[in-house]
């Protein structure tokens, strides 16, 4: 068996350590042991959020270099994203039914995340539908630009159409009074994830490498024409 | 006339001629538009105070999901052997997508001006500040056909026409929230110029979208 | 013109795994017409689409009408190439005279060419007929007419012989004299050996993905 990555490892060690601390520090003074939820909430959004940076970094880079490394980091990425942002969303509906008394709100923040979750699904289908690499790395870098591109018109509008959400707790200043522990333990989380996002992304440009090796390896091959495929009718020999 | 211009309107010419004669849009699609208006008030129960406050955004709506239908009809598809001949009568890539879009803003346009009426009529809506909508009405068709072709471009080696319904509703967000909110500005008197302008804005962006992209999209396959 | 209207050199094409040519070479002069045979599969059509700037080699260099195969400067160049293919290049639901005229106007050329050009193909009183009622046989005199208009200085026909009768035929006849008078060339793809034999110099057999100078049978 191969040996893991290093970075798979070192991945799996900060989740465990983060684990261990979310389980350890007291639960919040308002909202309890409910509060643990954030500490994968929290990443996970911030997840959805990177990836989708890297998928337009990816996607970008790709049309300048014509290089498919970048294809694939920027497909990699959009795997690893559309499960993080699936996890925020049904996350935060389980946080949000305790806390607000439903399952989902219309504000701001939750529809600009399912927006991104149905831009990803759609980046996702358009990759799957197309054999050709290259054909499918083109295509596949204009959406990713299109995709995120119309993200800031998405957040505006539907800012400007309702904000119920809470604002961001962590950079306010008179925020959540998370207490100093609590604060700790979600850094602690973010950090892990961040590890566990490179480590997922690395993982699925391997396997996309392995497939392209096997497809050369392939091509490689003394492989006849494609109109050998056809021989001469033999008439009169069948039994 | 530029070379550019006379190439898009001469796409833009035969992609209606053969709409006109197949008929997909103004004989299928609207109707199909216009039942699904008549299902709502079916679903939610006869209230007609409830169906005059839903019906523009159920207007709206429908104009989105059955907009993008418009633009991946069969007339704005070509097959290999047309691919083949627009590329070798040396047809701007730009000025392909730029007569493609232009159809379909033109039968976007059709279709919301068909189903507005019948959505009037059966939501019992009153258009307060119409004209307004004559400004509105346009910008979503131009935005609608802008991401419509724009999408089955991108699309446009898989063969199977669901994956652009995908692809252009999530976008579509801003331009459902600026025209519903449009729409009900003009019934309590709130400034809407604000949504206009991103409708203006967004409809700029995909048209430079399309035009950067039509080149390396058209010529993907090859 | 010039220098060869279409020189390859160790062009390969591979779609996904399966490779389609291999290491051809093929040279076509100013004024010559090739005929093209190999029996099915053997890649006639692929090597046309080649050549007409449609599908990229996936090894190999050459240059169409002074064109590179492979950079920008080829879309350039497209606008030259006349193509009869397998499937007809016309709008189904078009008539005749309406996908002749969006060829015109395309190319800037005015209305008045259409009518004639369809006179001239024999098409003059179905011109109101949709593309998608008409013949095998009407729709490729219908492509005649759009090469009659275009002017191609490289004519590119795949098995467009296929299904015609002889009047039909002399009309391709015509219309690769006319590319070699203006100093252009004429690529002509054929299983039928005699059919074509009268209207091309010397034939180029392709064998499993390579070509060969074959016996012309003039």
């Amino acid at each position: 068996m191969k040996r893991p990555h290093w970075l798979t490892i070192a991945a799996a060690g900060t989740l465990l350590t983060a684990m261990v601390t979310a389980l350890m520090v007291p639960p919040e003074r308002v909202q309890g042991d409910l509060a643990r939820v954030l500490f994968v909430h929290v990443p996970s959004a911030w997840l959805a959020y990177l990836s989708f940076g890297v998928t337009l970094l990816g996607s970008a880079m790709y049309l300048i270099k014509q290089d498919l490394k970048w294809d694939r980091l920027a497909g990699a990425s959009a795997e690893v994203g559309v499960f993080f942002t699936g996890l925020t969303l049904a996350l935060g509906m389980i946080w949000g039914k305790p806390t607000w008394g439903v399952w989902w709100t219309w504000d701001a923040r939750l529809v600009l995340t399912a927006v991104m979750f149905f831009v990803y699904l759609g980046y996702l289908a358009l990759r799957r539908g197309i054999d050709d690499p290259v054909d499918r790395a083109k295509r596949s870098a204009w959406l990713g630009i299109l995709g995120v591109v119309q993200i800031p018109l998405v957040h505006f509008s539907v800012l400007w159409w309702r904000t119920l959400h809470q604002p961001p707790t962590l950079l306010r200043p008179d925020g959540m009074q998370m207490d100093a522990p609590f604060r700790g333990a979600l850094f602690m989380a973010l950090f892990a994830f961040t590890m566990v996002y490179a480590a997922l992304v690395r993982a699925h440009i391997a396997n996309a490498k392995d497939e392209v090796r096997l497809a050369e390896l392939i091509a490689s091959e003394e492989v006849e024409v494609a109109g050998a495929a056809i021989t001469a009718p033999t008439l009169g020999e069948v039994d | 006339m530029t070379g550019f211009w006379r190439q898009a309107m001469a796409i833009t010419r035969k992609d209606l001629r053969t709409e006109v004669r197949s008929g997909e849009v103004l004989f299928i699609t609207v109707p199909f538009g216009a039942a699904a208006l008549m299902l709502i008030p079916l679903a939610v129960g006869v209230d007609a105070p409830l169906l005059q406050k839903i019906g523009p955004g159920m207007y709206w709506s429908i104009v989105l999901l059955f907009g993008v239908l418009v633009t991946v009809r069969q007339s704005a598809t070509d097959g290999p052997s047309q691919r083949d001949l627009l590329s070798l009568l040396g047809i701007d890539p730009a000025a392909r997508f730029a007569g493609r879009a232009m159809a379909s803003i033109a039968l976007l346009f059709t279709f919301e001006a068909v189903l507005a009426p019948v959505a009037l009529a059966l939501y019992g809506t009153d258009p307060a500040g119409w004209w307004w909508l004559l400004a509105v009405v346009p910008l979503v068709a131009i935005g609608l056909g802008l991401l419509g072709t724009l999408a089955s471009t991108i699309a446009s080696s898989i063969s199977s026409a669901t994956l652009v319904p995908l692809i252009v509703v999530p976008l579509a967000v801003p331009m459902l929230l600026a025209a519903t909110q449009i729409t009900e500005g003009l019934r309590i008197d709130a400034t809407i110029l604000g949504w206009i302008l991103l409708l203006v804005i967004m409809d700029l962006l995909l048209a430079v979208a399309g035009v950067i992209s039509a080149r390396p999209l058209q010529e993907a396959t090859r | 013109m010039p220098g060869p209207v279409v020189h390859l050199q160790g062009i390969g094409v591979r779609i996904g795994d399966t490779p389609i040519l291999r290491n051809l070479d093929l040279l076509v002069g100013p004024g010559e017409a090739v005929g093209l045979i190999g029996s099915n599969g053997s890649g006639k059509t692929t090597l046309l689409r080649v050549i007409a700037t449609l599908l990229r080699p996936t090894s190999g260099v050459g240059r169409v009408l002074g064109a590179s195969l492979v950079d920008d400067e080829r879309y350039d160049v497209r606008r030259r190439i006349g193509l009869i293919g397998h499937q007809p290049g016309l709008y189904p639901n078009l008539t005749l005279e309406e996908n002749i005229s969006f060829v015109a106007r395309v190319i800037g050329e005015g209305q008045s060419v259409v009518g004639r050009v369809l006179e001239q193909v024999g098409l003059g009183a179905a011109r109101h007929r949709t593309a998608s009622a008409c013949s095998h046989g009407m729709q490729r005199r219908a492509e005649f007419a759009r090469v009659m208009i275009t002017k191609p200085d490289l004519l590119l026909l795949d098995e467009a012989h296929a299904g015609l009768d002889p009047q039909a035929g002399e009309l391709v006849a015509h219309l690769a004299a006319g590319a070699r008078a203006r100093g252009g060339a004429a690529v002509v793809v054929s299983h039928e050996h005699a059919r074509i034999a009268p209207l091309v110099d010397r034939f180029v057999e392709l064998r499993s993905g390579g070509a060969s100078d074959a016996e012309a049978t003039l």
